[in-house]
């Protein structure tokens, strides 16, 4: 089979699938973003009938195929029609943000940092769904999440554990309550707990350098603390 | 809100302001910057309205929560007004008896008072307590009394009058020669002086330009830009108008980081108030000057706050620095004219207009005119923002004013400029504060951080942490930064392991050169300060590591944990709280640490009791033979 240029939420399409979309959103007035949502919200239903998949289109395959890896990202057990009801509402999510910046490119950033702000980390899906919305190459998007320390793209546990390592709480002993804070959690600093209770990371300065040595449990400060106390402070977070 | 149509509009409300307002009524003020929420002052703002609600006074007494204070060390402060009375670390179940005490009957409560402590006294106003007497608060000062959210607040005192007075009768040449005049140097690090700045940006082809305000303060343990802008964002943007008339912009941006959500929060406000009264937005107060202001939130990376990369950024993509053939001010955000300043420097602009250029060079060195703010914190008794004339000596500052050093130990060095700047020991501390004098110490500026340092303070840690910091932080887009700081970082590890030689020093130094020439950005061009700045006052420091001990024994691989028979009373503190199970011991014997076992974790060092002392460290110096398993304790008279 010749392949097609033509490419739908990164995925290439066949010059055929290229034509039926473009007679779809002809006949529908849709634009290409609203048939796959409701291509994927079809998905959904059919799933909850009790039917068994059939093969649609690719695009829908490879945001079908995210909704999986997303379920098991999430380290849940879920039924694959939860998981993608669950994509279609965060799809729906992210369409009216990136409504509220009119599809403007440059404000990329901004739309990501929007978007992490309502779910704590980004999915693969939400990145693919910007690129589409926003016309920018997925490389782009990775470039940029990955360059920007505030962008996640590893699930958050329940409770995030910032240890401030700044420069006067590092003077204070900031060094020596990460180490603690590590051995107490079992994890490195930037991981997250096997039962996804808790995400801990590092940071390089919060401001509060009176309190110093300072551990910011989901905004709860614990200033000026030793290393003796810290599993007293975690475990009070259930 | 009634758009505002003229400055004599500004004025009439102004006044309309000021006569609602009784400057007699009484008023409980609560400071909310970062420092002070980290200690809890919402809880006290609500035990406040509770109480008042619960003694109906709630009509009678008003609640307002206010800009950081700066003196963190301290917060929550909560200040009562008409009198002024200041109360330190007061907690919410203080609420009752602040009301009912000092409010209804004018007592003063001592316990919540600050005490001197050298003389014991009590102080009962701001004004008077040491940290603030011995500043110069110009920029920080309205930050106590108005409350961010609220427009009115700012305009009731004469905010906005500078931009009236600018966009009335003084063209924006005048504007930009009163600045060039007060020789103002942009407060972000370097000190380029901002009016000629602003004059390559105006002069610079091109119909559209941008002005920016650069609030990514990215340096560990420096925040006064973040209180600026939670604790008096309109003093910002009114500068950044000023400016944005001066330079014929009519388009701004305000990058912030995202790590800072008050801030992000109040500036969003301020511009929303400042356009419903038509201070932002097309014809302000008549003038016929249109002018704009966005915010951009930046995603956490240090090398953003380059201006380059800062402007990159503004675009949508990752922010890398670029190499400046052509500057900024001439070719910039979207290839356009774009002038980008410090927040600090903003918000001086206000001031020089509204009392010119000759009052602010009466003010400060030669050098460098005005006031600076700097975040003084660390091993440091008085942490804290503070604002002080240039020319000051570091020795003021950390003794007068940050009280010396705390629990009795000695001052060894005070770290500045953030991981660009570098330590400066105790015999430099006569140095006044300057950006020239700086730099000639082998420091400078920087955006203000000023990191104090005690014995306790291992240089050659600080230099490994500085150069982690920006390993880290590298965009990795040239080679010298990249590569340089890598090896910067791993003969510093070498060394602080103690398995450096001397050779290292030398490759160290000859490392920085390399970074200082070749580097594409000042990043990497000043990476090698903190490690150069140590070599250079320190370097006793380094060659005690080589010879296997770190005098401050803080370098894990050089310190040996040691109970000392004589002193331990076998409490079983240490027992109890090590983490691996080294230490032996029961009631009656003397506790021993395992060698083997210990991970140094510092643990039995901390919970040792004071009176006590009986954990201690050893560096350098062989261990003394442990006592034999099951010795028990000599019964001591006590």
């Amino acid at each position: 089979m010749e392949k097609s240029k033509s490419k739908f939420v990164g995925v290439r399409i066949t010059d055929e699938q290229a034509s039926i979309l473009s007679r779809l959103q002809k006949d529908s007035r849709l634009s290409k973003t609203e048939i796959l949502i409701k291509g994927l919200t079809f998905l959904d239903e059919f799933y909850s009938l009790g039917l068994d998949r059939k093969p649609l289109s690719d695009e829908l395959g490879a945001l079908e195929k995210e909704a999986f890896h997303y379920a098991a990202e999430l380290r849940r057990v879920r039924k694959r029609e939860e998981a993608i009801s669950e994509m279609v509402q965060e799809l729906h999510n992210i369409d009216e943000i990136v409504d509220k910046y009119h599809c403007d490119k440059s404000a990329l950033i901004q739309i990501l940092l929007e978007i992490q702000a309502k779910t704590y980390w980004l999915p693969k899906h939400t990145l693919m769904w910007v690129s589409e919305r926003l016309n920018v190459p997925m490389s782009q998007i990775r470039q940029i999440t990955t360059f920007y320390k505030a962008f996640h793209l590893k699930p958050r546990g329940k409770h995030l554990v910032r240890v401030c390592l700044g420069t006067a709480c590092h003077v204070r002993g900031g060094p020596r309550i990460l180490e603690h804070t590590e051995r107490a959690l079992g994890i490195k600093a930037s991981e997250t707990t096997e039962d996804m209770k808790f995400t801990l990371e590092s940071v390089n300065c919060l401001g509060c350098c009176a309190l110093g040595p300072v551990i910011v449990v989901d905004g709860d400060y614990h200033g000026r603390i030793s290393s003796s106390q810290v599993e007293k402070i975690l475990s009070s977070y259930t | 809100m009634t758009k505002l149509e003229s400055s004599s509009d500004l004025e009439k409300l102004r006044k309309q302001i000021v006569s609602k307002r009784d400057p007699k009524r009484l008023c409980i003020t609560v400071c909310s910057g970062t420092g002070c929420q980290a200690s809890g002052c919402e809880k006290v703002s609500a035990a406040f309205q509770e109480e008042l609600k619960n003694q109906k006074l709630s009509d009678k007494v008003e609640v307002r929560r206010t800009g950081c204070h700066g003196f963190c060390e301290k917060g929550p402060i909560v200040i009562l007004h008409p009198e002024e009375i200041c109360y330190l670390q007061v907690k919410p179940k203080d609420a009752s008896e602040v009301v009912s005490q000092t409010l209804k009957e004018g007592k003063i409560i001592d316990r919540l008072l600050y005490t001197d402590p050298t003389t014991g006294k009590r102080i009962a106003h701001e004004s008077d307590i040491p940290f603030y007497k011995n500043q110069k608060r110009l920029i920080l000062d309205n930050n106590r009394k108005i409350d961010p959210k609220n427009i009115d607040d700012y305009i009731a005192l004469n905010g906005y009058s500078a931009l009236a007075k600018a966009l009335s009768g003084i063209s924006p040449e005048q504007v930009l020669e009163e600045v060039k005049k007060a020789n103002l140097r942009g407060r972000g690090g370097a000190g380029f002086p901002a009016g000629r700045k602003w004059e390559t940006t105006r002069n610079a082809p091109g119909e559209i330009k941008y002005v920016i305000v650069n609030c990514d303060e990215g340096d560990p343990g420096a925040y006064m830009d973040r209180s600026l802008m939670e604790g008096n964002p309109h003093l910002v943007i009114e500068g950044l108008i000023i400016g944005a008339y001066a330079i014929g912009s009519h388009e701004g941006f305000i990058y912030v980081r995202q790590e800072y959500p008050l801030a992000v929060e109040n500036t969003e406000l301020s511009i929303k108030q400042a356009e419903e009264y038509g201070l932002l937005g097309k014809n302000i107060l008549g003038s016929g000057f249109d002018f704009k202001i966005t915010i951009h939130r930046g995603a956490g990376a240090f090398v953003s706050g380059e201006s380059s990369a800062l402007m990159s950024a503004i675009e949508g993509k990752v922010g890398e620095p670029r190499p400046k053939y052509v500057h900024s001010s001439v070719k910039g955000v979207w290839d356009r004219p774009s002038n980008l300043n410090n927040v600090e420097t903003w918000a001086t602009v206000p001031f020089i207009i509204n009392n010119g250029a000759d009052w602010f060079t009466s003010i400060g060195t030669e050098g460098s005119k005005g006031t600076k703010i700097f975040s003084l914190v660390g091993k440091v008794s008085n942490t804290g923002l503070v604002e002080v004339s240039m020319g000051m000596t570091l020795r003021d500052i950390i003794e007068k004013i940050g009280g010396g050093i705390p629990n009795g130990k000695k001052f060894k060095a005070v770290q500045t400029g953030g991981p660009s700047g570098g330590c400066i020991p105790e015999k430099l501390l006569d140095f006044p504060v300057d950006f020239d004098e700086l730099s000639k110490a082998g420091s400078m500026m920087g955006s203000g951080g000023m990191i104090v340092m005690d014995e306790d303070t291992c240089m050659v840690d600080t230099a490994k942490y500085f150069a982690n910091f920006l390993a880290d932080e590298s965009c990795g887009k040239c080679v010298p930064c990249r590569e340089g700081l890598k090896q910067i970082c791993r003969k510093l590890g070498a060394i602080s392991n103690g398995k450096g030689t001397e050779d290292d020093i030398k490759d160290l130094e000859d490392l920085a050169e390399v970074l200082r020439d070749a580097s594409l950005c000042s990043l990497g061009q000043t990476a090698a300060n903190p490690v150069l700045s140590t070599i250079r006052h320190f370097r006793d420091e380094y060659e005690a590591h080589i010879r296997g001990a770190c005098p401050a024994k803080v370098c894990k691989s050089l310190v040996t944990y040691y109970i000392d028979p004589e002193k331990c009373l076998a409490c079983g503190l240490c027992l109890k709280n090590c983490s691996v199970g080294a230490i032996s011991g029961k009631k009656g014997i003397i506790h021993i640490i395992d060698q083997e076992k210990c991970i140094k974790c510092d643990t039995c060092f901390d919970v040792c009791p004071e009176k006590f002392n009986a954990v201690t460290k050893i560096s350098g110096e062989p261990v003394p033979k442990a006592v034999p398993q099951g010795t028990e304790i000599k019964k001591k008279k006590r």
